[in-house]
């Protein structure tokens, strides 16, 4: 790894620790190797948003050319948001892409994740399913991303009502993710969840 | 790049960081216009921030457009701040325990006996130079045999290289002697043509005479006006005046001007030259550079009366007496 790029993570990383925002349990970063090429990062969902009390987990990969391009992240934690893949957790955010700055660190990054969750930019999807929802049905947005933060990020909510409709289809042998996908993108109507699923299910066989 | 932090003593404050590397500021620059003013506040390392632009002409910290044309070095308040900063050597995993000013470390580095790369002459007899850390496998024998090695590929691609130019010369004698020639027939035949060369030379001579520097003769007396016994001394002027680039059409004419039987009636015996003697310190003369001769060249001299002149000049050997 060039030496500026691994120089610059270094302090980052005791930046990070340093701050009082990890003293407040806001964000979070941990090596994974040695070699200060990869690294976790963890973000708590900000507060009056579906994502509260839900933390979630990055993976943050740093290029050999740091910190002249951006860090490689992406959710690692399942989230439902107009900006972040349910599938693959990419994230689309300026400043991960063309409005990287050589001057901003892990802790701007994280902060800029942590307030992309607080206000998401449906007009600029990373997730054309989720933003639709969002655009067309904010409360079922809510209701959805809400439920994804109990499920997958630790998040205080119980909605009976939701994980009924899953076990409804977990009980047909669907498997349970798939089941939450599939409810969540069809506004959580059962019947075109289910005719949905079993469409693939066909197309496959 | 910039010099990482824990090199230095004490603390370092932030301003002098570089927000690029996160090291201390190498070579710093700030992004200001022609006028000096301050176009954003934020200062780097030279190369870093050249790194970045050469990406995206933008601050880096506040993303305002700026070019490279626009980086200057910081203010002075700011270099001095810098320099005063105390810095561990380079070296100290090799064991050296200096700590020098930032602004002595350069210093410091070329003479740092820890420095493993410090050039060493070998002691075993071949003389030498290497870096110290490869002092210990060293083999004069070796060493030397692929240093004859190399400088024998380079002789025979001299040679080669050589070779070539020696052909290409020729080629280029025969198309010349051509031109010539051609010029020559092109002259005889039509006059206007000849016109037209002869001011062409004239020009020629002109610009010349105006790269040479100018003479003083302090002692008229030392003029030698029938140097015939001084062969060698007229072929070193020669050579010189053709070192310095004396047009080609006029060198021979000069030099046979170097004797009296060659100059103008009020220099051409003992007696005319007694005469006329007054009016040799209204003579433009030039050096011939190195030698105890001055040219006095018909363009520089159009104001002195006929007799005292010949086209295209004359040459003056002199016993001393040249400044
Ligand atoms: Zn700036
Ligand atoms: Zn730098
Ligand atoms: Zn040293
Ligand atoms: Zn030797």
């Amino acid at each position: 790894m060039a030496n500026i790029a691994a120089q610059r993570i270094k302090r980052e990383f005791k930046e990070v620790i340093k701050s009082e925002e990890v003293a407040k349990c806001a964000i979070k970063v941990e090596l994974v190797n040695d070699s200060f090429t990869e690294l976790k990062g963890e973000i708590a969902g900000p507060p009056d948003t579906p994502y509260e009390g839900g933390n979630f987990v990055l993976e943050i990969k740093v290029p050999e050319t740091y910190p002249f391009n951006p860090p490689k992240v992406r959710f690692i934690t399942k989230i439902w948001h107009p900006n972040i893949s349910s599938v693959t957790g990419a994230i689309c955010l300026d400043i991960l892409k063309d409005q990287w700055a050589a001057a901003m660190t892990l802790r701007t990054v994280l902060l800029s994740l942590q307030a992309l969750l607080s206000a998401a930019e449906p007009d600029d999807p990373q997730d054309a399913v989720v933003a639709k929802q969002y655009k067309e049905q904010p409360e079922m947005f809510r209701q959805t991303a809400k439920h994804w933060t109990s499920v997958y990020a630790g998040g205080p909510a119980k909605m009976s009502d939701l994980d009924d409709k899953i076990r409804r289809l977990t009980d047909m042998g669907i498997e349970e993710h798939n089941a939450r996908v599939a409810l969540s993108s069809y506004n959580w109507d059962l019947e075109r969840a289910t005719e949905q699923l079993f469409m693939t299910v066909m197309a496959k066989n | 790049m910039g010099f990482e932090v824990h090199r230095f003593q004490g603390e370092v404050d932030e301003e002098l960081l570089c927000p690029i590397c996160s090291g201390v500021l190498e070579e710093p620059v700030q992004v200001s216009d022609v006028l000096q003013a301050q176009l954003c506040e934020h200062a780097f390392c030279r190369a870093c921030i050249n790194e970045w632009i050469n990406r995206q002409p933008t601050c880096p910290v506040d993303r305002a457009p700026i070019t490279s044309a626009q980086l200057r070095p910081v203010p002075r308040i700011l270099r001095n701040l810098l320099a005063r900063l105390c810095i561990g050597c380079d070296n100290t995993i090799y064991g050296c325990q200096v700590v020098v000013k930032l602004d002595c470390l350069v210093a410091h580095l070329d003479e740092c006996e820890y420095n493993p790369k410090r050039p060493m002459p070998c002691e075993q007899g071949c003389g030498l130079i290497i870096p110290k850390d490869e002092l210990n496998g060293h083999h004069c024998i070796r060493e030397l045999r692929s240093l004859i090695q190399s400088q024998q590929q380079k002789l025979t691609d001299v040679k080669r290289e050589l070779g070539e130019q020696q052909f290409q010369i020729n080629e280029q004698k025969r198309e010349i002697h051509l031109l010539k020639d051609f010029m020559r027939a092109m002259r005889v035949s039509n006059p206007a043509m000849r016109a037209i060369a002869d001011q062409m030379e004239r020009d020629e001579v002109v610009r010349w005479s105006a790269t040479l520097p100018r003479a003083r003769v302090t002692r008229w007396g030392g003029m030698i006006s029938t140097p015939d016994e001084l062969l060698q001394v007229k072929t070193m002027i020669k050579r010189t005046l053709s070192e310095y680039n004396c047009p080609p059409h006029v060198i021979d004419e000069l030099m046979e001007n170097c004797h009296e039987r060659k100059w103008p009636p009020g220099l051409n015996s003992l007696e005319t030259r007694q005469s006329s003697r007054r009016q040799y310190e209204n003579y433009i003369c030039k050096r011939v550079p190195g030698k105890q001769a001055v040219l006095v060249l018909h363009c520089d001299n159009t104001h002195m009366p006929e007799d005292m002149m010949v086209e295209p000049g004359l040459v003056m050997i002199f016993a001393h007496g040249i400044e």
